[in-house]
């Protein structure tokens, strides 16, 4: 059958592979509902390849807990070498990523990873780990996933986001247009009357119609495929019921085994175009019609071939049984003992891969079938999901799993265990902002260890009420705390814990403005560093940058913040990178740059799952640029963040949520509301005596009319502000490079000190300031100039976003045309493009475009 | 998504100037397929001679509103949010570009 209206998509694959090939790697995703032809396009793209260009695949498998790194391991098998032993002798994931970076740079490749709507975690990250390192291989990673799929909290949405737009490209496949239907039904001497309308254009559909060959059009997919499955002989169809139970391929010792009788009818199956080849066994074409298949089996068969399956796999005629497999149809045959067995060992063996989401799945599968195992055993499992559960940042998940293992410890009467688990609930109700509820259970367990002979256990629980104390700004409740853990854990030597005491008392030291407490962080996060203790170094990052923030101290934020956030990542420290991550969102407001800042915001909101810290900060940034820039939805985030701040209690969440939501008050003037959201959370800056949160809420108050003084220790700029030293306040905060309060301050100031708030505001796209700063000056008879627009505002030489990054590759030395193919942009585009440009930079030829824009600091972010 | 107006005052010249600016905002459209839906324009003759839009858009978020602007070097004045459409009679000219 001939493939329709697909042109262009096999140009833009044609063209990446070419950029490839030169020595620019490159990711091109495809997308498309099931069915659309993405494999199809794939496939005819790979054949009509230049023969130089070796092409590597390896696909996704739709099971419930897909085996961690599968597409990894198929283009293993096909290219061996030391992929393949990294692979079987099950090498760290770093190894195993090394290797295949190694294996594609060492000759011209086409890597195809299929269905990756349903990869693992540890896929997704080898996808994000290729694509920051892609750049200088002769490889293009082509990705197919099902864009009907990816619900806004998909995972593979955040690789997609935080990949570089250089490098990646996307291709979407729309169904077929009526006129591609009738040709396909013209093709297939039938008639295309109403073809188009049932099917929707899809192409699977339409082929399984056409196939189907009965005078009625199929009412679903699932009624053309068993339509077409009718056709069969009767040993056909049960070796089709077999194939049907293994997603991906049937290996053919499998297939052997499952359907020793049936085995013949193998040809049959293929003839008929159900099955088709794949490398070792066969497959379904589609697994739309693996589906419909596998929903028509009885229960008893579905059960029997299950079965059947789990026997083969657990006895493979070489290598290890694939324990993801086993698990799969251990569940499947309803087998509670095997499943008992099994998906225990296939989490430990997920978790070691990093794939933790697969790993709290695979518990969760044990839970499912725990009812007869002792309590001791359940609760183990329970924590096995609460632990993996955490780590993906899945919290509601992992305190539902704490809390069922924490009832059953209490209920066998296991006081250390009942302990440990209330410790453990502690620190996840904190993690999402439960703070009164935490410190409750936390001094829960201490009472209950300390009725024990003091172990790690305890000490532990001491850090925690230590590390409570922290986040409620009860700086002695820190330091009290933390000795007693520190004296513990040191009689005990527990490093781990020492160090953790310490960066507790350096954190709340250093976020309470007390001398030296930044420098004992400091040295504790070195010495983390140096002795690999990861979780208490991800920790002092936090502290550092977090507290860094709140106190404008930026030198500090910008020595930890990026280092931190890498060093996070490098080790899937989730949380401590979504933490960084919000701080970073938080950093780009305060410098002016809110774009970066809402794109920031947007990367944490679309993986964090939860109400922690990190998605709350996030919020406040969203909202706040929102508000600043006068676009709609301002509120939205700004509520949902103050549901998140309200039942923790702490001024670090309080004083920021309360700043932005009378800031967003003041600038749509209802002045009321605004002071309202100030004065309700200024008694307890008051009481906390934070120099920063006191002094934005006091200036907001003051600029309102609601205050006439505010206390002397509050930070200087605002100090100086409310004492009419307009000026003074504005070089403070220009000092710090906060552009936006800069502009505030001189807002305030004389005639010429607004129109420079003015001109400052228009370049930030601060609408609503600028209109009130515009009133401000007509008054004084003074006439405003509409001013250039913000999006034209972010560089010096008025480049839009879209222009910079054709810029960067004119500075690469491309053409216009390898532009267009680089980009997905029509030649006239970008000819229209460099026009501009050159026109913009005043610049007759490329060069001088290129040099004009390297003095003007135009390549800064790259 | 969300419906939303996008008011583009006198950002172009000419009609090619704008042509031109159509065909950089459909290239930048085929790239956030999922988060933006251009729905439709009404174009404006500033009284100072210059074109402007006013564009009817559904949309994840303003946020990606701007990103497609800038991308495309849309100018953007104003951002508003739509509650609810009373259509009257259909748009008395489509002439899409």
């Amino acid at each position: 059958m001939a493939l329709l209206e697909r042109d262009e998509a096999l140009a833009a694959l044609t063209a990446a592979l070419r950029d490839a090939v030169d020595g620019s790697g490159r990711i091109v995703f495809v997308s498309g509902e099931a069915g659309v032809g993405k494999t199809t396009l794939v496939r005819t793209f790979a054949e009509r390849s230049d023969a130089q260009v070796r092409v590597v695949s390896g696909a996704c498998e739709a099971l419930f807990t897909p085996r961690p790194l599968g597409p990894v391991h198929d283009i293993a098998v096909e290219v061996g070498g030391p992929l393949r032993a990294a692979l079987e002798s099950s090498a760290d994931r770093v190894t195993i990523l090394a290797s295949l970076l190694a294996e594609l740079r060492a000759t011209p490749t086409a890597a195809v990873l299929e269905d990756v709507h349903w990869a693992d975690e540890a896929t997704l990250d080898a996808i994000a780990y290729l694509g920051r390192r892609i750049d200088t291989a002769p490889c293009l990673l082509v990705v197919t996933f099902r864009d009907d799929e990816l619900g806004p909290q998909h995972p593979l949405r955040l690789v997609l986001g935080e990949l570089p737009s250089r490098v990646k490209a996307r291709i979407r496949l729309d169904p077929l247009s009526e006129g591609a239907v009738e040709e396909l039904a013209r093709e297939a001497h039938r008639s295309p009357f109403g073809l188009h309308a049932a099917t929707g254009g899809n192409p699977f559909f339409v082929t399984e119609v056409l196939a189907a060959d009965g005078e009625d059009i199929p009412e679903t997919v699932r009624d053309a495929v068993l339509a077409r499955a009718g056709r069969l002989s009767e040993a056909g169809r049960r070796l089709l019921e077999a194939v049907a139970v293994v997603p991906g391929t049937t290996e053919f010792w499998l297939l052997e085994r499952l359907a020793p009788q049936e085995r013949p009818q193998l040809d049959e199956c293929l003839a008929s175009g159900m099955l088709t080849s794949m490398l070792g066994g066969v497959g379904f074409r589609h697994e739309l019609a693996r589906l419909a298949i596998e929903s028509s089996l009885s229960p008893d068969r579905r059960v029997g071939l299950n079965q059947a399956a789990f026997r083969a796999i657990a006895d493979p005629p070489s290598g290890e049984p694939d324990l993801a497999a086993l698990a799969h149809h251990a569940d499947a045959a309803g087998d509670a003992e095997a499943v008992l067995r099994f998906a225990p060992a296939a989490a430990e063996r997920a978790a070691q891969f990093g794939a933790h989401r697969e790993a709290a799945a695979q518990y969760a599968r044990a839970v499912r079938f725990a009812g007869e195992l002792s309590l001791d055993a359940q609760a183990r499992l329970y924590e096995g999901v609460s632990y993996e559960s955490y780590l993906t940042g899945d919290f509601a998940d992992a305190i539902a799993a704490s809390t069922d293992a924490l009832e059953r410890y209490r209920t066998l009467g296991d006081v250390l265990n009942e302990g440990d688990s209330l410790h453990a609930l502690s620190r996840l109700l904190w993690s999402v902002g439960r703070t009164p509820e935490a410190t409750v259970m936390a001094r829960e367990a201490v009472e209950l260890l300390e009725s024990l002979s003091p172990g790690h256990e305890l000490a532990m629980a001491y850090a925690q009420v230590a590390a409570l104390s922290m986040s409620a700004d009860d700086l002695e409740g820190v330091v009290s705390w933390s000795t007693r853990a520190g004296d513990l854990a040191e009689r005990l030597g527990d490093r781990e814990i020492l160090a953790s005491t310490r960066v507790s008392v350096g954190g709340a030291e250093y976020a309470a403005g007390v001398p030296g407490g930044r420098e004992v962080l400091e040295r504790e996060l070195d010495l983390a560093l140096s002795t690999g203790l990861e979780e208490v170094a991800a920790r002092a990052f936090n502290l550092l940058v977090r507290a860094g923030m709140r106190r404008r101290e930026y030198a500090v934020v910008d020595r930890y913040l990026d280092p931190g956030f890498e060093y996070c990542r490098e080790r899937e420290l989730g949380n401590f990178r979504q933490g960084l991550g919000a701080e970073r969102a938080r950093r780009f407001l305060d410098l002016g740059e809110w774009t970066a800042a809402t794109d920031a915001a947007d990367l944490v909101l679309s993986t964090a799952r939860t109400a922690g810290m990190a998605p709350f900060v996030a919020l406040t940034v969203l909202g706040q640029v929102r508000a600043r820039r006068g676009d709609p939805d301002a509120w939205a985030p700004l509520d949902r963040a103050l549901e998140m701040a309200e039942p923790s209690g702490e001024l670090q969440r309080l004083a920021l949520i309360a700043q932005a939501r009378a800031e967003a008050a003041w600038l749509v003037r209802d002045r009321r509301r605004a002071l309202d959201e100030a004065r309700a959370v200024y008694p307890l800056t008051l009481e906390k005596q934070h120099p920063w949160f006191a002094g934005e809420l006091a200036l907001l108050q003051w600029k309102l009319g609601g205050l006439d003084s505010a206390p002397q220790w509050i930070a200087e700029p605002y100090a100086l502000q409310i004492a009419g030293e307009w000026r003074g306040a504005a070089d403070a905060w220009k000092a710090r490079g906060c552009p936006y309060e800069a502009a505030r301050a001189l807002a305030e100031g004389d005639e010429k000190a607004q129109q420079e708030a003015y001109e400052a505001f228009l370049r930030l796209g601060a609408v609503p300031a600028a209109k009130e700063v515009g009133r401000s000056l007509r008054a004084l008879g003074v006439s405003v100039p509409r001013g250039p627009r913000a999006s034209t505002r972010e560089n010096p030489a008025q480049l839009t976003a879209r222009e910079l990054e054709v810029l960067e590759l004119v500075a690469e030395g491309l053409r216009n045309a390898e532009i267009a193919d680089r980009l997905v942009l029509s030649r006239r585009t970008v000819d229209h493009h460099v026009s501009a440009i050159l026109r913009k930079l005043d610049a007759g030829t490329r060069g001088e475009a290129v040099a004009a824009a390297g003095r003007a600091g135009l390549f800064k972010d790259r | 998504m969300e419906t939303y107006v996008i008011q583009r005052r006198g950002g172009w010249r000419t009609a090619d100037e704008l042509l031109a600016a159509v065909a950089r905002s459909e290239a930048e459209l085929e790239w956030a397929p999922d988060d933006l839906l251009w729905i439709r324009s009404y174009v404006l003759t500033e009284t100072d001679g210059t074109l402007g839009t006013v564009c009817v858009y559904e949309a994840t978020s303003p946020e990606a509103i701007r990103a497609h602007a800038s991308r495309a070097g849309l100018p953007v004045d104003e951002i508003v949010k739509v509650t609810d459409t009373l259509v009257l009679r259909p748009d008395s000219v489509s002439t899409a570009p």
